[in-house]
């Protein structure tokens, strides 16, 4: 098992976002999880990277409040519930943040090489962005203009493009169709695909649901922070209460 | 003989093909040529005065701009490093009888500690509230001065330190080449890999920490890096006037780097020493005018404002950035700089629109 999520609880002060979660992402699957707004998809990705524990110094520093975070997250066979967010990622768990957040004020290589920062010595960088732009070419013909220019799935690529530059055995994708044209959202959605088929785990948070069933093999729906059913998409697809309510299909 | 020849052929080539092709960069060149050549024009007491502190200032200046501009650490106390070097220094030249070369990198030492003791605690603020804590640290500094004068002299400030150098003109030299040096060190600083992350933190840090980035040691090392340029400029501060005061800890400096800073443009280094450059020397040409005219009222600091307020008004990222975007322009295909008036690309040859 890749991930191993067991029992996770975040609570932001008293409102509870995430109860009781347990989850498991095998290796070379892509798993995806879908929900809501507001169940605590994006909390719990945040959560697992160790980016809530970021939240919680700002939190504390002006005053609303404390996080408190409960469970055991097991990736890779070690125990991370405990570790910052940059060792997380230099085990090869990578986050892809939600609404894109490229660095917009600088170049697209740039860019890259920030998500290459923490093997900038041991690998041959050069290497891994030809790979990144192999698999996103319009990368590579923008390579010196400011990314904030691009356009909102050149800057989805980029992100994910960044990502892949720090080498993950897993990636987690938040949300990567937001803001974009239907056409762009299946170009990025076959992209993904890509990356699943170069044998890189994802575990992909949408809410297109339609889009992501076919893709994944397995899903979870979270629904106010709670898992209310897990299994083989078609056998979710197959629930009439799961599919009407929560997957509004 | 000929290794030389060759050498200056090679130099001349670099300095065609490189230098010359760009109005900012032969600006540069002029710049440097200029301050090392002053004292061949002047040797006047007065001017080099000016210019000694000037160039003192734009370490400062400089130093700013790598932690507030570059990272994003928004510091208004910064005159906190420029105080604690003078008075380190001062403290280790009087009592120890330490030479100024090396009572400076050891104040310079202070302040990079002094970096460490205020970073840890900023770590967890930003914005507004990383900006008001800041503006506490020296004042906290300046009470602890005033409430021991046995050790700093309180109001008074320790003086008597050992002389910079034995002329005002070694003096100027060891300033100016200084403020040259380290400006191209800093300027190096954002330019390098390390440069990539601190502009990360600086845009995004949550992204920058999903990207792998160790924020909290990078915002470490800016204050550091920090405090060590400002240190070297207030160890250079305390030697040159003999004196390590209050005045080295006050408000007003913190804030007077601020105004060099965003009048010459944020963000690039060479604009807060340009802003300096142009602004410490133009306060002292118009403190002379005005000596002329005593009927007038008090108008240096009027005057003063109303150029930084016009400034902002019309070219809102600063002096230096506006001027570089009027003379030069960027090729929309490879993203190389261009004199403004070429009409292709001198790397790619793609037309200029």
């Amino acid at each position: 098992m890749l991930l191993d999520v067991s029992n996770l609880t975040v609570c932001y002060d008293r409102a509870m976002l995430i109860n009781d979660v347990s989850l498991y992402v095998e290796e070379g699957e892509m798993v995806s999880l879908v929900g809501p707004n507001g169940a605590g998809k994006s909390t719990l990705l945040r959560a697992i990277t160790g980016l809530v524990a970021w939240d919680k110094m700002t939190l504390k520093g002006t005053a609303e409040g404390d996080i408190t975070l409960k469970g055991n997250i097991v990736f890779d066979g070690k125990d991370i519930s405990k570790t910052p967010a940059h060792e997380i990622v230099r085990r090869g768990l990578v986050h892809c943040p939600e609404r894109r957040r490229p660095f917009k004020e600088m170049t697209v290589r740039e860019n890259l090489m920030s998500g290459a920062y923490l093997h900038m010595k041991k690998w041959d960088v050069q290497q891994e962005l030809e790979k990144v732009f192999k698999l996103f070419p319009v990368l590579g013909d923008r390579l010196n203009q400011v990314s904030g220019t691009l356009s909102g799935g050149e800057q989805q690529m980029l992100a994910v493009g960044r990502a892949l530059m720090s080498r993950p055995k897993l990636l987690l994708i938040d949300e990567p169709s937001t803001g974009l044209a239907p056409l762009m959202r299946k170009e990025v959605f076959n992209k993904i695909l890509e990356i699943k088929n170069l044998g890189i785990t994802i575990m992909l948070v949408e809410q297109e649901v339609a889009s992501v069933f076919s893709m994944a093999s397995r899903s979870y729906v979270l629904s106010s922070g709670k898992i209310i059913a897990q299994g083989k998409c078609s056998e979710l697809l197959e629930d009439e209460m799961i599919r009407r309510t929560y997957l509004g299909l | 003989m000929r290794i030389v020849v060759a050498y200056t052929r090679r130099m001349l080539k670099i300095l065609r093909s490189e230098v010359l092709v760009l109005p900012s960069r032969v600006a540069v060149l002029v710049f440097v040529i200029a301050i090392l050549a002053l004292p061949l024009v002047t040797q006047d007491y007065y001017i080099l005065r000016i210019m000694i502190l000037t160039s003192i200032f734009a370490i400062l200046a400089a130093s700013w701009d790598l932690l507030s501009g570059f990272t994003g650490q928004m510091n208004f106390g910064h005159a906190l490093f420029f105080g604690v070097s003078a008075y380190v220094t001062a403290l280790l030249n009087l009592n120890l009888g330490f030479p100024p070369y090396f009572s400076i990198p050891l104040g310079a030492m202070g302040a990079v500690l002094t970096g460490l003791i205020v970073g840890i605690p900023c770590l967890r603020l930003k914005g507004s509230y990383l900006a008001l804590t800041t503006l506490a640290f020296p004042i906290i500094l300046m009470g602890i001065v005033f409430a021991i004068p046995g050790i700093t002299g309180g109001e008074l400030g320790l003086s008597g330190l050992t002389k910079l150098t034995g002329s005002r003109v070694n003096d100027y030299y060891v300033t100016s080449i200084l403020m040259l040096v380290l400006g191209g060190i800093m300027w190096k600083i954002t330019d390098s890999n390390t440069g990539i992350i601190l502009h990360a933190i600086r845009e995004d840090e949550v992204a920058a920490r999903a990207a792998g980035i160790n924020t909290t040691r990078y915002k470490l090392l800016a204050f550091c890096l920090s405090g060590f340029f400002a240190g070297i400029a207030g160890g250079l501060y305390a030697h040159f006037m003999r004196l390590a005061g209050p005045s080295t800890l006050e408000i007003g400096l913190s804030f007077q780097v601020i105004i060099w800073s965003v009048f010459g443009g944020m963000v690039s280094i060479y604009g807060p020493i340009a802003g300096v450059y142009i602004l410490n020397p133009f306060m002292e040409v118009l403190r002379v005018i005005l000596d002329n005219f005593p009927s007038l009222p008090e108008m240096r600091m009027f005057i003063f404002a109303a150029l930084v307020l016009l400034t902002l008004r019309f070219m809102p990222e600063g002096l230096i950035p506006w001027l570089r975007d009027k003379v030069e322009t960027e090729c929309p295909r490879c993203k190389v700089r261009n004199v403004a008036f070429r009409r292709s690309c001198r790397i790619c040859n793609a037309a200029m629109t």
